[in-house]
């Protein structure tokens, strides 16, 4: 409990923030996964995951390395189940067909974290860098499918947009933008080794030195994009299944 | 069509067209049959005269006025007894004498026809008749009246006239006839008894032929009305399914828009074709697609509202066609 309250004490309030909107968001599309078409289940389930995959920042017990990896590998998991939700919408907007079923997706995704947890299990734990690579390789799926989802959720609007629904795909490219920018920020600064990981690596682990205090502005700006961003994005979330839920009510 | 004496009749109103020719051809031929069959229908009337079970001839006479006879008058009478709906067959028995005069009204030698009687002498046509030992059928008619007298060797055997059921013995009536205005006369004589024995058309004629000829015609000309109407009727249905596809179609689009059309036009080809909509189980199924896919693009009220009015319209269609 004691190691509860120090962890919310150290907390940076914009990440409790985001975690909090990350859980409304996953709760919300939870619910919606299990009263709706199985093509919805992989959106939302994950969806739901990418809380999962935020709750580090919650979880007290971060500080075992195997866990704070299984978490990006969540976050990885997570913008794989949507992307291959949007494609199948996709595909039935151009064909029509609705094939198999939800406790597929469901199995599926347990097996998928399963065998991640067990990849994790019988290697070495992991150091500090391999988590900062493991969160990267994350980030850089995340903005690489962010891209292709908009495009396909482009796609599905032309085919549905007279349709009901329609105007929940203009939401859900929304999020898109915002998971973009969130992920593409952190990406950036990873890249060009600016990110506090990296900072926390070259304090106590190495004697290299970095460009950081070249380049404050966009540095600062990055960590801004990342954060409202980030932000923007659970909240985005969360109001887009509120939307979408009333809209199929 | 004259009217002929009606003798002992043996059979009356008898339904022509459930009878079969060839049966009653044996029938009164091996029953020796004297007298004549005739056989009514709306559009004509056909005599067949038989002697001693010996057909001796077949007249038909048509509305118009049209006749024919032989094997010309057999076929269509038999082709008339197959196609009809309605029709009677009126069997009477006549004296041998009777039969032959009526032979010769129907198909004997005219030796007069429609001749005025006012510019001949009757008592000299009379006395010729009687000279010559004829045998047949004077008649005597106006516009709206007529009388026959037959004659066996130039003797009288008979009156017959209009209103009357058999012949009389009295010649008031015929004489009233020819004493009126603008009278004339038929005269027809014939062979007789004997030679007319010689003729037999049922010898002559394969009856049997003729009737399964008639089957047959009418048998391929109702199956091809039939497969008509059948195609008819296919293509009815075809474009009343094809007009409820559309409707189908169109209230799908009303409720979750263009992608709607994709929708039908996929679940109705995956169920082989637009006559599933009212087929039981396709409908069932078709439904049940439709409501999936609607599902994903709009609300569950809309939806049920869509599947409710698509259930109407196939209820209703089912019900019609």
């Amino acid at each position: 409990m004691e190691q509860l309250v120090e962890l919310f004490t150290q907390l940076n309030t914009f990440d409790l923030i985001q975690v909090i909107f990350w859980g409304i968001a996953g709760g919300i599309s939870f619910y919606f996964s299990i009263g709706n078409a199985r093509v919805w289940t992989s959106i939302a389930i994950g969806f739901f995951l990418i809380f999962l995959g935020q709750a580090y920042a919650i979880n007290p017990f971060t500080d075992y390395y195997r866990l704070a990896a299984f978490h990006y590998i969540i976050g990885t998991v997570a913008i794989m189940l949507i992307t291959h939700g949007f494609l199948e919408y996709y595909v039935f907007c151009k064909t029509f067909e609705i094939s198999g079923q939800k406790l597929f997706v469901y199995l599926a995704t347990v097996a998928i974290l399963t065998a991640s947890g067990l990849f994790l299990y019988v290697n070495p734990a992991p150091g500090p860098n391999t988590i900062r690579n493991i969160k990267m390789i994350e980030n850089a799926i995340w903005v690489f499918l962010s891209v292709m989802n908009l495009e396909i959720i482009r796609k599905i609007y032309d085919s549905i947009r007279d349709s009901t629904i329609s105007k929940a795909f203009i939401a859900f490219a929304i999020v898109f933008l915002c998971i973009f920018l969130w992920k593409g920020s952190e990406l950036y600064l990873q890249v060009f080794q600016w990110d506090k990981d990296w900072q926390d690596i070259l304090a106590v682990m190495s004697d290299d030195s970095s460009d950081i205090d070249l380049y404050p502005l966009r540095v600062h700006f990055s960590e801004v994009v990342s954060r409202y961003a980030g932000l923007a994005s659970g909240l985005s979330v969360g109001g887009t299944f509120i939307y979408l839920y009333r809209l199929l009510k | 069509m004259f009217l002929l004496p009606k003798g002992n009749p043996l059979f009356e109103n008898l339904a022509a067209t459930k009878l079969k020719l060839p049966e009653v051809m044996t029938k009164l031929s091996s029953g020796a049959f004297t007298g004549y069959a005739s056989f009514v229908f709306q559009s004509s009337t056909t005599i067949l005269v038989f002697e001693a079970g010996k057909l001796v001839s077949v007249l038909l006479e048509e509305q118009n006025g049209g006749r024919q006879t032989g094997f010309e008058a057999l076929s269509a009478l038999a082709e008339l007894m197959v196609t009809s709906n309605s029709g009677a067959m009126n069997v009477f028995k006549l004296s041998k004498d009777l039969t032959m005069c009526i032979h010769a009204l129907l198909q004997g030698e005219i030796l007069y026809k429609a001749q005025e009687l006012k510019l001949i002498d009757i008592k000299t046509l009379l006395e010729k008749i009687k000279d010559d030992q004829m045998n047949g059928c004077l008649r005597i008619y106006t516009e709206d009246r007529s009388a026959m007298i037959f004659y066996k060797d130039g003797n009288p055997l008979g009156f017959f006239h209009d209103g009357s059921h058999d012949i009389e013995t009295s010649s008031t009536e015929s004489q009233k006839i020819a004493g009126m205005p603008g009278a004339k006369i038929d005269l027809f004589s014939t062979q007789g008894v004997e030679e007319l024995m010689g003729i037999d058309l049922l010898e002559v004629a394969n009856i049997q032929k003729i009737w399964e000829t008639s089957v047959a015609r009418h048998q391929l000309d109702t199956d091809k009305i039939q497969k008509e109407r059948a195609e008819r009727d296919k293509k009815s249905i075809s474009l009343k399914l094809s007009d409820l596809e559309d409707q189908l179609r169109g209230i799908v689009i009303e409720y979750v828009g263009k992608v709607g059309r994709g929708i039908v036009d996929k679940e109705i080809s995956s169920l082989g074709g637009n006559a599933c909509i009212i087929d039981d189980a396709g409908s069932t199924k078709l439904l049940n697609a439709i409501e999936r896919a609607a599902k994903l693009l709009i609300s569950g009220t809309n939806t049920k509202l869509l599947i409710e009015k698509l259930t109407a319209l196939i209820t209703a269609a089912k019900s019609e066609l």
